[in-house]
């Protein structure tokens, strides 16, 4: 690559101004603080040890260097520590600050231990596309090999899980490393990027620069390929002759349109030409979910409504989603009566990689979205898709999501539904991972992007609570809400007191099941009802004292139905962390299921929710006139047109 | 299918490891590899040989393309190219019919008897991996000794040439 391009990948960086510090010494460890602030990191989560001392001690440094005046507490530093009581929480809370604010999240821990305690997060990272750095402190140079103490091969654990690793064995190259390190983590595909930083590279005196980067020639190419990409005409109008010669288009939108910043484009699309949206669990948000063409999520544990629109859509528009199993199903049955799909994604791999699509495009969402836009505009392409809107607002009336409401029990779909309603749709809510997602997911609201964290790809138990945590301190003028269940706010139960030590008003919502929910659901529906290793109803713990005993001054727990809804409200009013516990139906079930491997025509919709009968592949025949009406009174008749 | 999968890559400890890890992680098998600098002593080139039907080796390309040391990645099957492997072959040739036969056989492959000792013949042969597959075949199980393969290179026939 010629050094012209170069220079303007990074003109919005590397400005023509010099850095002030630029030329003076420094230690290794200060350079690392140096470039940190320079790409803007002011919140770094952490937990110190031996072989990352140098660079803590740069840290405070840093702070003392450039604290203000005014300045209260360890929240008013210009580089705020945050110390989790372990270091995977240090990394969900640099994950759950970079998904609230679409900035690099960034982390900081020692060798060995501290290193490989935070693989969870940056895998986590990985599959969800989270953008994070993490600085890992390594044995020094002379020690590495030698199974020193507090020594792990880092380079080559995260390499199998990270966007990418560098390990700094050249303490010239530190600076440039960490700069590259958030370029790489932030661009493309965004996700984590680990560097291996040993002891004495920190502690190593040298010039510092204050710019340049790491030639990653390939990489860069790439990118600028990628950025460069433009949708031909030729294309867009194949695009606009499918959509042209659809009836039934839907929308189904992944992740990537939160990820990519698509939101604004999306809406314009599906209102411009009034197609229907289904979301994945990465993508929500991305549409407004009280949009009135918005149908919920898909997938296995979708609405049923979204899920019967994918089954009778004829063309299918993906946008930065990747057919996931938990999407998908059965794949070869997936939206069985799509004559044409397409699909833009940012990633080539995820093209063709699960289901081959008629139609693709590599970019970023909201570009591509804006330039199909800017070609139908110009084309005067206008659209009728009233009646499939009608029909799509049909399914939703007549198999709406439900549970029952006449239980005695404290029903969890109740308590969601009640947050909910006290939130407006504008909270950010975190979770962990289970039944408690599943039902976050199906009655929780979302206005905008960027307000729900959850731990889609991996499902990695216990992201909910430093989720929240790193969430608040990216936004602190939201309402942010862990909704999480018994097992998951175990797994991170040492984080309770990270919120309260900060004093950052975190809302804890517990519900608790006595167990894991969605390991029970299935061995319920595959296992003859044994519940190895599910049941906890004899634990001993008592969540309310240890809340306590961590300083919360809200810590309440709701055993009667009629309590919930004031309870909530007190809860999420309370100005500082609170903790509330309900304890729910221990029976409840996640509906619908689409179980593992099957096809949409195998949703299972429980006793609450109307499911409609097998459709007939009639494909685009018949009307739709014929559908709505007809399906009250005769639950048999198909209501596919 | 068999697939010449040849790449740039930045001469950079740990670049083999993670495009060999990919390839384990995603359970694609990597039939041989071999890799050396080129003429720029920042790149090297790795060249693999894999087996798999179109959408896998789509795959294995698109996920090569994602590591940040891969610079350049291209498929040698798709085009015309010129396949290349070297082996080593060391054989028991203690009786004369022995002798007379390998040695036979070594001209007709093109080979080339590298060292002799009163008992052994140390053999070299250059060809594509078919070439020297037969050649084996030839040599026969029972007089073989020991065999080094170096992996197959290959290069595109033509004006077409892989350059950063």
């Amino acid at each position: 690559m010629d050094t012209a391009t170069f220079t303007s990948l990074h003109s919005d960086t590397t400005a023509s101004s010099r850095h002030p510090l630029a030329g003076q010494t420094m230690s290794g460890a200060e350079m690392i603080i140096e470039v940190l602030a320079q790409e803007g990191v002011d919140t770094l989560f952490g937990y110190s040890g031996g072989a990352i001392l140098p660079t803590y001690d740069a840290v405070f440094r840093y702070n003392q260097r450039h604290r203000s005046a005014a300045a209260q507490g360890d929240l008013d530093e210009p580089m705020r520590l945050i110390v989790p009581a372990n270091e995977q929480g240090a990394g969900f809370m640099a994950a759950g600050y970079a998904r609230a604010s679409g900035k690099v999240g960034c982390f900081l821990v020692t060798s060995g231990p501290g290193a490989t305690n935070t693989v969870t997060p940056i895998r986590d990272c990985m599959a969800d596309s989270v953008p994070v750095v993490a600085i890992t402190g390594q044995v020094p140079t002379h020690a590495m090999g030698t199974d020193a103490f507090q020594e792990a091969p880092i380079v080559n654990i995260m390499g199998s899980c990270a966007k990418h690793v560098f390990l700094v064995t050249d303490p010239e190259k530190v600076e440039a490393t960490i700069r590259t390190a958030f370029e790489v983590a932030r661009s493309g595909r965004p996700g984590p990027v680990v560097v291996d930083v040993p002891k004495n590279v920190q502690n190593w005196v040298g010039e510092f620069r204050g710019e340049g980067y790491l030639d990653i020639r390939g990489y860069r190419q790439r990118l600028e390929t990628l950025r460069s990409a433009k949708l031909s005409d030729r294309k867009c109008r194949s695009f606009f002759e499918m959509l042209q010669r659809a009836r039934r288009p839907l929308l189904y939108v992944g992740g990537g349109a939160v990820v990519g910043d698509a939101q604004r484009e999306l809406r314009d699309f599906a209102h411009t030409y009034r197609i229907p949206v289904v979301s994945t669990l990465m993508g929500l948000g991305a549409m407004d979910t009280t949009d009135e063409l918005y149908l919920g999520m898909l997938g296995m544990h979708g609405t049923a409504y979204a899920n019967y629109a994918v089954e009778d859509c004829d063309f299918l528009i993906a946008v930065g989603a990747r057919f996931d199993d938990r999407v998908a199903g059965k794949v070869e049955e997936f939206a069985p009566l799509a004559e044409q799909i397409a699909h833009i994604d940012i990633d080539a791999a995820e093209i063709g990689k699960v289901k081959g699509v008629d139609w693709a495009h590599v970019g970023e969402a909201s570009r591509s979205l804006q330039q199909l836009l800017r070609y139908g505009e110009s084309m005067g392409f206008e659209p009728c898709f009233d009646a499939w809107v009608e029909h799509v607002h049909g399914l939703r009336t007549r198999h709406p999501m439900g549970y029952d409401r006449t239980s005695e029990l404290i029903q969890p779909h109740y308590v969601i539904e009640q947050l909910n309603a006290l939130t407006g749709g504008s909270a950010i809510i975190a979770t962990g991972v289970g039944q408690h997602q599943m039902w976050a997911a199906q009655y929780c609201d979302f206005r905008e992007p960027r307000q729900w964290l959850t731990s889609g790809g991996l499902g990695t138990m216990g992201f909910g609570l430093p989720a929240a945590i790193g969430a608040y301190l990216a936004c602190p003028d939201k309402t942010v809400v862990n909704i999480d269940g018994d097992g998951s706010l175990r797994m991170n139960l040492g984080e309770l007191e990270t919120a309260t030590t900060y004093g950052l008003p975190v809302k804890v919502l517990l519900l608790n099941n006595l167990g894991d929910g969605m390991v029970r659901q299935w061995q319920k529906l595959y296992f003859g009802d044994r519940f190895s290793a599910s049941d906890k109803s004899l634990r001993r713990k008592d969540f309310i004292k240890a809340a306590e005993a961590d300083g919360y001054e809200f810590a309440r727990r709701v055993t009667a139905k009629e309590e919930v809804a004031a309870a909530l409200q007190a809860f999420v009013e309370f100005p500082g962390p609170a903790f509330l516990e309900v304890m729910i139906d221990p029976d409840a079930g996640v509906f619908p299921m689409v179980g593992p491997g099957s096809s949409y025509k195998e949703m299972v919709t429980g006793e609450f929710i109307p499911a409609r009968q097998a459709a007939p592949r009639s494909g685009r025949s018949g009307g739709a006139e014929q559908d709505a009406a007809e399906a009250e009174t005769q639950p048999q008749s198909p209501d596919l047109f | 299918m068999r697939h010449i999968i040849s790449m740039l890559v930045e001469n950079e400890s740990g670049a083999l490891s993670r495009i060999a890890g990919m390839f384990t992680a995603r359970g694609y098998n990597i039939e041989c590899l071999t890799v050396a600098p080129t003429d720029d002593p920042s790149i090297s080139r790795l060249t693999l040989v894999t087996i798999g039907d179109d959408q896998i080796i789509e795959q294995i390309i698109k996920q090569l393309n994602k590591l940040l040391d891969v610079v350049k990645v291209v498929d040698m099957t798709e085009g015309r190219h010129i396949e290349r492997e070297m082996m080593l072959v060391k054989v028991a040739a203690g009786a004369l019919e022995q002798r007379d036969e390998f040695k036979r056989l070594t001209d007709i492959f093109r080979g080339r008897i590298l060292d002799v000792t009163e008992k052994i013949y140390t053999i070299e042969l250059t060809g594509t991996s078919d070439k020297l597959d037969a050649f084996v075949d030839a040599l026969g199980g029972s007089n073989i000794l020991e065999v080094v393969r170096s992996g197959v290179i290959g290069i595109s026939r033509g004006e077409r040439h892989l350059k950063v």
